[in-house]
């Protein structure tokens, strides 16, 4: 730490690591870890991950994984938490979702001394890591008891970065979250399913839009999207993979005319936990398994 | 529609009748007793379970805060934002000579609502004060409530008195007008606001904290304090425009003092609480059945039997589903719509 430069280079990340983390309390561990209310499906599957499940008190209803998860106590929406219900389960952390609200509710439940934890949310790869280490740090977990899974999760990512290619131009998919009358609603730039497909390796069909929008007939023609992915909930009420290769707005794609719809669990793909890298992996294995058979 | 105003006027003359205000007068305090229990039922029921009596004086440090700055301000909120809905109610049924103007039905919610909503989508790219933000979206809310209700009395004025069928269709209109506006600010939304939108729609007391709910409180009660002074006013108006003119009430400033203090009231309510439907309908109602039409009881009775009826349909939503709660306006409207319909099937019979 002589080196006058090193020293500087340290300041600044360590002034960095602040900002990256600027309403985030992931940098120390909490208080008392000991009674958990998440808010947020992937932090429950984080905790069933690491094996810290017995901390658990309370999920909130996107916490449908795993099974045995969903027989906790459920708070109700992550965004739309109660104060009370919360405070009658006695925890001592409440730990949630980037996006966990109301924020009026926080701050009451933070006034009766229950300290609240947002986890930080980024859809790639390294964000879903970054997301278990955060949970590590909060937990005060030994690094090196949490070193396998944190590696068994690098593994994955390296083997996704192979980009998925059709004849040397990228596969376009589309995801879509349902097909409704008004038509199907699709994910653009800067949504949790972008980012999954960024992962997959493939090119996102409706990138000339932001966020989930109802897709038009034409602009569903002009995407022509080599694959579909459909979360199981949307794909059900569309009627199955028959109803959605029927259906006039996906009929005229090349996914609709080879069947190439690949159906998965919602919160599987789009919760970025653990199980969303998986959920690349098998998706793309389905995509160069059926592309090599063309 | 003949036969309806003559029972009105026949109704009206007698009420003068001593009988009658000393009934009204028991229906009062009996309003104010149950108005009481409620208050006392919702600060001892919740997730938490607090003594019958401890609420004095809280075990706990836990309890203490759950009761005085979660429950109390959640429960203050609920009370004024049901009587705001039930004077507004019954003042607009006044103004419109009709007994289906509800600040829902007609519109007035929803103006308010696409004032709110225009305020989560674009307020973080507003560049207002900092100090202002927080009375962004009531005064957004209420200026959307004020333009929905002027339009609907300039229509009214344009052609002459509504009828039932009219002003029902005109609510239909407006509010799928609003829905118009709300739908496309959904669409500019990006994935968090939407669902922010989503829940904010669906109405609930859980974000209120006393910062909020006591300029809220204010506010209504300015305007409701308003609308009292004209209880007067608005039963002579029910013998209509021109007799009421003749006798020496000044109708175009009451009807535009009614617009203005209704739109605020319920505007203010709605930024906080979203849309909560049924309670302007059925409350007014609910008092004119038992009590009389006159102003001077429907419009105390009213504020009381609203704030009751409101802060137990909160109490249900917080308690039923714990330690999650459902959004209020579905209990409200579950109790709300049923009498609705019985209500227009006893508006056809007679």
């Amino acid at each position: 730490m002589t080196n006058p430069p090193l020293r500087l280079i340290v300041q600044i990340q360590v002034a960095l690591s602040f900002l990256m983390y600027p309403a985030f309390g992931c940098v120390e561990p909490a208080d008392n870890p000991s009674r958990i209310a998440l808010a947020g499906g992937s932090l429950t599957e984080i905790l069933y991950f690491l094996g810290e499940q017995n901390r658990i008190v309370a999920v909130d209803s996107t916490s449908n994984f795993p099974q045995e998860a969903t027989e906790f106590p459920s708070v109700g929406y992550v965004r739309n938490l109660s104060a009370e219900g919360l405070l009658s389960l006695d925890p001592t952390l409440i730990l949630g979702e980037h996006d966990m609200g109301p924020p009026e509710v926080l701050d009451q439940v933070s006034s009766a001394g229950v300290q609240t934890v947002r986890v930080p949310e980024e859809f790639t790869p390294e964000g879903i890591v970054e997301k278990v280490r955060c949970v590590i740090r909060v937990l005060g977990l030994d690094e090196n008891r949490t070193a396998g899974q944190i590696s068994t999760l690098i593994k994955t990512i390296h083997t996704l970065e192979r980009p998925i290619e059709n004849k040397g131009a990228p596969l376009k998919v589309a995801f879509l979250l349902g097909i409704q009358d008004s038509g199907p609603l699709g994910a653009g730039t800067n949504t949790s399913a972008d980012g999954l497909l960024a992962m997959v390796g493939v090119e996102n069909a409706f990138k000339d839009f932001e966020g989930w929008k109802p897709v038009s007939p034409e602009s569903m023609a002009i995407a022509n999207p080599d694959y579909i992915v459909i979360p199981t909930r949307g794909a059900k009420s569309a009627g199955g993979i028959d109803g959605i290769v029927q259906h006039p707005v996906i009929r005229l794609t090349k996914a609709g005319q080879r069947r190439q719809i690949i159906i998965r669990d919602g919160m599987e793909m789009l919760g970025f936990g653990p199980r969303t890298l998986y959920s690349a992996e098998e998706i793309a294995k389905t995509m160069s398994i059926s592309r090599i058979s063309d | 529609m003949v036969s309806a105003s003559f029972s009105l006027k026949k109704k009206f003359t007698t009420l003068v009748e001593v009988k009658r205000q000393r009934s009204q007068r028991l229906y009062l305090v009996c309003f104010f007793l149950v108005f009481l229990l409620v208050v006392f039922l919702s600060l001892t029921n919740g997730a938490i379970s607090i003594g019958l009596f401890d609420f004095l004086e809280p075990e706990s440090q836990l309890q203490k805060t759950v009761l005085y700055e979660i429950r109390s301000p959640r429960i203050f909120l609920a009370g004024f934002v049901g009587a705001s809905l039930s004077i507004a109610g019954a003042a607009l049924q006044g103004l419109f000579r009709n007994p289906l103007a509800d600040p829902g039905l007609i519109g007035v919610s929803s103006g308010a609502a696409l004032g709110a909503v225009a305020v989560i989508v674009f307020g973080s790219v507003l560049s207002v004060n900092e100090s202002f933000r927080p009375y962004l979206m009531p005064v957004a809310a209420i200026c959307g409530a004020i333009v929905v209700t002027s339009f609907l009395y300039s229509f009214a004025r344009r052609y002459g008195e509504f009828n039932v069928a009219t002003i029902l269709l005109l609510g239909i209109a407006i509010n799928s007008l609003a829905t118009v506006g709300i739908g496309a600010f959904q669409y500019l939304s990006d994935d968090g606001e939407l669902r922010t939108l989503t829940f904010w729609m669906m109405g609930s007391f859980s974000r209120s904290m006393w910062f909020t709910a006591l300029h809220t409180g204010t506010i209504i009660l300015m305007s409701c304090l308003w609308l009292a002074r004209d209880r007067r006013n608005l039963d002579l108006l029910q013998l209509g425009e021109h007799e009421a003119q003749h006798l020496g009430v000044s109708v175009n400033h009451l009807k535009r003092r009614i617009i203005l203090c209704s739109a605020t009231a319920v505007g203010a309510g709605v930024a906080l609480a979203g849309m909560i439907g049924f309670v302007g309908l059925v409350v007014p109602h609910l008092v004119r059945l038992l009590g009389g039409v006159s102003h001077q009881y429907v419009l105390p009775a009213s504020a009381l039997l609203g704030a009751s009826i409101m802060m137990l349909a909160d109490l249900v939503s917080r308690t039923i589903v714990v330690p999650a709660e459902l959004p209020v306006s579905l209990v409200t409207s579950a109790i709300g719509a049923p009498f609705f319909l019985w209500l227009i099937s006893r508006v056809r019979s007679s």
